[in-house]
């Protein structure tokens, strides 16, 4: 049991201890070791101005993704490697990202640059070039006042990799994983001025700690955890970080099920969805942005319990059973009963959520997902909506349906379902059916949308669902997908690097983004 | 060769890169340094009847507590009015009005304090709305009119008339470094501030007045901003004045930075306005009357709303010819956030009202919208005089509305437009160009002066100053670009050093676009002085009495890093070895440039003038694509043409075209603010107030620059470039309204500003029962 954290900050280690442990990872960085090039603007991970790299161990090298630092704490990322825009400098010269950035005019005032940078190298860690699409998607997490983007993308597009050198060059591995390992098979508990931080290594070692401290904050990727706790909502006086806890990294396909480990990310179950749920992969994309989905966990959205969470609807039409593991062992919940109200489970005291295993639609059901936010990316839902629906010739055999954004959790529409179930299609169906779903809805006015709108898209995003279901675009497809490897035992899916999922051709923004009828794919 | 002209990388670019550029929060705590923050009101309006600060003066850390009655100068301050507070004395004229000031230790002693401190007010009844002041008659400054012809006959005689109303929302400036200052104090009361600011002479007066000394005593420094965007231009000074104050009563250094929310919630923003119209025009749009009463939302003091106004009334005309106008404009005091500059100022919203009116027109006749604007253009020879009295000359808009239609292809598209809103059940288009006609100069006369340093030194390096402020504009670059050029040596030899009010006194706020112009235009006059004594110098150098040649300055060069007397071939020596010997001689290589715009003046009383010395115009031709179910809206396609003359950096020009397009989009689509019933700001970080984000920049993004050779009187024909291209965003705000026209043709879409998607879909909803009642109308419904 190690007494402090340990991680290295531009291939120098850091040992911290007491205080300093309880920063924000900008605060360490910016006022600790005045790493000032970090800057922060909106301490809730929104805008991208304080991306950093942060490698993780994973096979002979580290894994670099960008991730928002005002919203880690310096407790989370023991035995982790967080490469600052200082620590990008290739020797004495500028790499072909600055480079470009300079002869493109991508920065005028400066302030985000750092960040821009930061996930520019992120993108280039896995890729050999960067294409205008892969921008639009890599960089939605970064947000720019001045220069319209234009100069960036070209910056982008314009680096030149030939003298790049990627972490994992400008940082040799094995020095670093000679201390990173051993760190990260060692759990870690500090006690500070009545402060508590824990990091144990197995989940049984975990569920007795939570049971044992049942005030205490479970942290996984910290997304929203931190916007609270820099906002002054929550400073928590126990702490428990589950990174430690290595078999709760798995994302796999066992028969016709996707199974989600508790603590993989929401880039890693992307990785997986793009080929055994793409309705899913889809909507992942615009699920916060890459430096969020880098860290953010699906558990960790399920256990916030946001009736705005962006997976939920299209997890509650395909029953999703959330894996609960306590003292007396392991247990599944359908998420449809899983919430007793706002923000509350069923989650007990010494309970954690190990892994969310999601039933997958079968070939010719119906699975489609819709999100309505202000802006396309980088946004929350103002609402949210999935349709899972099963046919027989002309006739609703089975619905399911989901809204977000309408009430104090997610809402399925049971009435509504059952006006439609078993009943053959009609356009009178349709519109007492949308009637219906206007009905059994309650949203209230906020800041993200009026009552009235959202009545209104609740009304008319079940007519999206059946006019899309008219262009055939809301059919689970059935050749080479789930239950493959079924019955043989499972199929385990690589974790590729979030960043090589942004080139999904779904996004190609040269046609009508999301609006046309195919939902994003029509040409 | 010249570096004007060139894309050279902006000055700071490698600093921003790596992270080295330092911004304020980047500057290393001094030893002893407190940090400072305030203390908000919890109601926007009221009387504070007394402060405890008992329980807060415990906490640990907590070393100074101040309110209004330790200010020892100026209580009372304002760039125009001295009708703003630092700290509530008596009246709360926000939410959020500061009433204690808190320096500690630490941040958390702060937050400690906040809690601790016990303010008894007595709450008042908040005004928020414009209707709400206008129906209480609270106003700041007199009612203004620019009005010209017989409007009232003449809209008596027109042919048709329509009237209407329009709501224009603010906008959150979002620049990304958050307002923050930094007070050292130095010996005999002397104070040093180090600003996030747009107009540090304002900065040093503020403080020095709430202090009670003189200006010498006060220097303030500003090597760059993360952004301004006109939020730092008046607002940086409060942030200063909290510093200054703790730095003078404690005689240790003290610093401020907001945080974002702070940030957004407490300082002043775009300002909403409100327009009623009544047009007069002829079958074939073409305008006979127009009356337009604009109404803004000021916010609790005046800040510059007068001036914002004011711009806004004078650019209502936008690019067209109104023979018969009367325009009004009456600022309404609420208890919001004093609103203040934002890039633009007033002119935004002073051509979205006309713009709509437009719109509005050509819906009205069944006319093509890009038809009505080109009847109603500014003729080049005739119809060319403002509402205002002023010629305006250099008209190049018909050519640019010329060159664009073709570069867009605009008839094709309305074609096929024209069709596809008739078939397609899932998409709805739009499309609308919009042209923009923007007045450089301030409209306060005094304020177009610029002055700047040039020293030489006698290795031949250059270092200037001068009083404009850098905030990610490249106005440093140009300069650098500017006096290089007047010296022939490489820019690389040129350095413009921080912005700091004793090297540049008496400055104007780097605004209006007027950055370059002025303070470019003052270190070329300084660089030819210098340049005077050097050719005179050099003269005596090339003169050769046995080849009597006499020495003539006008005849020597100064290019490439050489001087020569172009008559004498083969002879040069460097700029340094100039210099160098030019020292010994005891030649004076520094001068300081001053500059004032000539000829430029408004009346506000009879609102006549010539306040600008010349136009920057543009247009642009978007497309918009509409979510028939959801109201979700995509911006396809930008083509968007400007005349900014010769660009003195053709890539940082470029780059504010591009942002400054995307930044007015943003204001016109998603970029809401919204509030709480007390008056608080619901819409206060990223999370809930949304800019464009990259994946919004049109997919099909066409930006050409015209070639124009420019006569304007304009440095080095080059054309000020900062704001005119925000206003251009407002073609995605017409193409939406043509997008919702196809919906209930004969039905003018009601449409506010900003366009979002929930206005959007609530307005199709609206014309959709409407359009059915009369005819097949396609919607989400019908099949």
């Amino acid at each position: 049991m190690r007494d402090h954290v340990l991680l290295y900050i531009n291939g120098r280690p850091e040992e911290v201890r007491g205080e300093r442990l309880f920063q924000s990872l900008t605060d360490f960085l910016r006022y600790d070791r005045q790493l000032v090039g970090t800057k922060v603007v909106c301490a809730e991970g929104d805008c991208g101005s304080c991306c950093v790299l942060i490698g993780k161990p994973a096979g002979d090298a580290l894994e670099y993704r960008n991730v928002t630092a005002c919203i880690q704490y310096v407790y989370q990322l023991d035995g982790c490697h967080v490469v600052t825009v200082e620590g990008l400098r290739q020797g004495g010269q500028l790499s072909c990202v600055q480079e470009a950035m300079i002869s493109c005019q991508g920065s005028q005032c400066g302030f985000c640059t750092p960040g821009f940078v930061v996930s520019l190298h992120a993108m280039l860690e896995t890729r050999m070039k960067l294409t205008d699409a892969d921008l639009r998607l890599g960089l939605s997490g970064n947000l720019c006042r001045c220069t319209g983007y234009e100069s960036i993308i070209k910056a982008g597009v314009e680096s030149d990799i030939t003298n790049l050198r990627r972490a994992n060059e400008l940082y040799p591995p094995t020095a670093l994983l000679s201390q990173l390992r051993p760190a990260a098979d060692e759990s870690v508990r500090v006690e500070h001025a009545g402060r508590v931080f824990f990091k144990p290594t197995t989940v049984d070692e975990a569920v007795r700690f939570k049971s044992e401290n049942p005030g205490c904050i479970i942290i996984a990727g910290g997304t929203d955890l931190g916007v609270v706790m820099n906002k002054g909502k929550l400073t928590p006086t126990i702490v428990m970080s589950l990174a430690g806890l290595a078999s709760l990294k798995s994302v796999r396909v066992e028969g016709t099920t996707l199974s989600i480990g508790g603590l993989a990310s929401l880039a890693e179950m992307d990785v997986a969805c793009e080929t055994h749920l793409p309705e899913m992969s889809k909507l992942l994309r615009r699920h916060g942005s890459p430096p969020i989905r880098n860290a953010g966990t699906l558990a960790g959205n399920i256990a916030n319990g946001s009736p705005i969470g962006d997976t939920m609807p299209g997890l509650y039409v395909l029953n999703a059973q959330i894996e609960l593991t306590g003292t007396p062992g392991v247990r599944r919940v359908n998420i449809n009963e899983f919430y007793t109200g706002y923000r509350k489970t069923v989650i007990r005291p010494d309970e954690l959520i190990t892994a969310v295993h999601i039933p997958l639609p079968a070939a010719g059901d119906a699975y489609r997902l819709y999100k309505i936010s202000k802006r396309y990316d980088l946004d929350i839902s103002s609402f949210s909506a999935a349709f899972w629906m099963r046919t027989s010739g002309d006739t609703i055999e089975s619905i399911r349906i989901a809204y977000g954004g309408v009430g104090a959790n997610i809402l399925r529409l049971r009435k509504t379902e059952a006006l439609l179930a078993g009943r053959p299609f009609s356009d009178d169906l349709i519109d007492r059916a949308a009637t219906s779903a206007r009905g059994e809805i309650t949203p209230i006015s906020d800041v993200r949308g009026g009552k009235d709108y959202r009545l209104q898209l609740g009304e008319n995003i079940l007519r999206k669902f059946f006019a899309d279901r008219e262009d055939n675009e809301v059919l689970t497809p059935s050749p080479g997908t789930p239950g493959e490897g079924g019955g043989e035992g499972s199929v385990a899916i690589r974790s590729a690097p979030a960043n090589l999922q942004n080139s999904h051709p779904a996004l190609s923004r040269d046609t009508g983004r999301g609006f046309n009828a195919n939902g994003q794919e029509r040409a | 060769m010249n570096a004007v002209g060139q894309n050279i990388p902006h000055d700071s670019a490698r600093g921003h890169v790596t992270g080295e550029s330092v911004f304020i929060d980047d500057m290393p705590p001094l030893k002893n340094e407190l940090l400072v923050d305030f203390l908000p009101a919890p109601v926007a309006s009221g009387k504070l009847k007394s402060i405890d600060l008992s329980e807060a003066a415990k906490v640990p850390g907590v070393v100074l507590l101040l309110t209004d009655k330790d200010i020892p100068g100026h209580k009372q301050f304002g760039p125009v009015f001295q009708d703003e507070h630092l700290l509530v004395e008596e009246q709360i004229v926000y939410l959020g009005d500061p009433c204690v000031l808190i320096a500690a230790e630490s941040r958390q002693a702060i937050a400690a304090a906040k809690k601790k401190v016990k303010l008894d007010i007595e709450p008042a009844t908040p005004i928020f709305g414009i209707e709400e002041a206008i129906e209480a008659k609270n106003f700041i400054g007199p009612l203004r009119t620019i009005m010209r012809g017989e409007p009232e006959r003449a809209m008596l005689e027109a042919e048709y008339t329509l009237s209407g109303e329009m709501r224009i929302g603010g906008q959150e400036h979002f620049y990304l470094e958050s307002q923050a200052a930094i007070a050292v104090p130095g010996e005999h009361g002397h104070i040093a501030i180090y600003s996030s600011t747009q107009h540090p002479s304002e900065v040093q007066a503020m403080t020095a007045e709430i202090l009670g000394v003189p200006f010498n005593h006060v220097i303030v420094h500003c090597k760059r901003m993360g952004g301004g965007f006109g939020g730092k231009e008046t607002q940086a000074a409060q942030p200063a004045m909290m510093a200054a104050l703790v730095a003078s009563k404690t005689g240790r250094p003290a610093r401020v930075v907001y945080n974002k929310d702070d940030d957004m919630r407490y300082t002043g923003k775009r300002h909403p306005f409100l327009n009623q119209y009544t047009v007069g025009f002829t079958r074939n749009g073409l305008i006979t009357a127009l009356r337009v009463d604009h109404f803004s939302n000021g916010g609790c003091t005046a800040d510059l709303s007068l001036a914002v106004m004011e711009r806004a009334m004078l650019h209502t005309d936008n690019a067209y010819y109104l023979p018969n106008v009367h325009i009004t404009g009456q600022v309404c005091r609420t208890n919001l956030p004093s609103n203040t500059a934002f890039r633009g100022f007033g002119g935004p919203q002073g051509v979205a009202a006309m713009e709509n009116i437009i719109e509005s027109v050509a819906l009205h006749l069944g006319l093509d919208a890009m038809d009505v604007r080109r009847r109603n253009l500014y003729g080049v020879e005739d119809r060319n005089i403002t509402p205002y009295g002023q010629v305006f000359k250099n008209n190049v808009l018909p050519q640019l509305f010329d060159e664009l239609s073709r570069a867009s292809d605009y008839a094709n598209r309305r074609r096929q437009i024209n069709a596809i809103n008739q078939t397609d059940r899932f998409r709805l288009r739009g499309l609308a160009c919009t042209p923009v006609k923007f007045g450089i100069s301030f409209t306060k006369q005094h304020l177009n002066q610029g002055n700047a340093l040039v020293n030489v030194y006698t290795d031949g390096s250059v270092m200037v100053s001068h009083g404009g402020t850098e905030m990610g504009q490249g106005v440093n670059t140009r300069v650098r670009q500017l006096v290089a050029d007047e010296f022939g040596i490489d820019w690389k030899n040129v350095y413009v050093t921080t912005t700091s009010t004793d090297k540049n006194h008496n400055t104007s706020p780097t605004a209006a676009s007027t950055g370059t112009d002025l303070n470019g235009a003052a270190a070329v006059v300084a660089c030819e002085k210098i340049r005077e004594r050097l050719r005179a110098f050099a003269s005596q150098h090339f003169s050769d009495s046995s080849a009597a040649l006499a020495a003539l300055p006008g005849n020597i060069v100064f290019q490439d890093g050489h001087v020569y007397d172009d008559r004498i071939a083969g002879k040069k020596i460097t700029f340094k070895e100039l210099v160098a010997q030019a020292y010994l001689n005891r030649i004076n290589l520094g001068e300081r440039g001053f500059y004032a715009t000539p000829g430029v003046d408004y009346n506000r009383d009879t609102g006549k003038g010539t306040p600008f010395l010349y136009y920057t115009n543009g247009a642009a031709v978007s497309e918009v694509e509409i979510d028939r179910f959801t109201g979700e809206l995509r911006v396809t396609r930008v083509d968007l043409i400007m005349d900014i003359g010769q660009p003195i950096n053709p890539g940082i020009d470029r780059g504010q075209v591009v942002g400054g397009f995307i930044q007015g989009m943003g204001w016109c689509t998603t970029e809401e603010l919204k509030y709480g019933p007390g008056g608080e700001l619901l819409s206060h970080s990223p999370t809930t107030y949304k800019i464009p984000n990259i994946s919004d920049v049109p997919a099909v993004f066409n930006v050409r620059m015209l070639d124009n050779p420019n006569s304007s009187m304009s440095l080095k024909r080059s054309k000020a470039v900062g704001e005119p291209p925000l206003l251009l965003g407002l073609s995605v705000w017409a193409a939406v309204k043509n997008a919702l026209s196809y919906i209930a043709p004969g039905t003018i879409p009601d449409l506010q500003l900003p366009a979002t998607g929930e206005q959007i879909l609530m307005i199709m909803t609206k014309l959709q029962a409407a359009g059915k009642s009369n005819r097949a109308v396609l919607s989400p419904a019908a099949k």
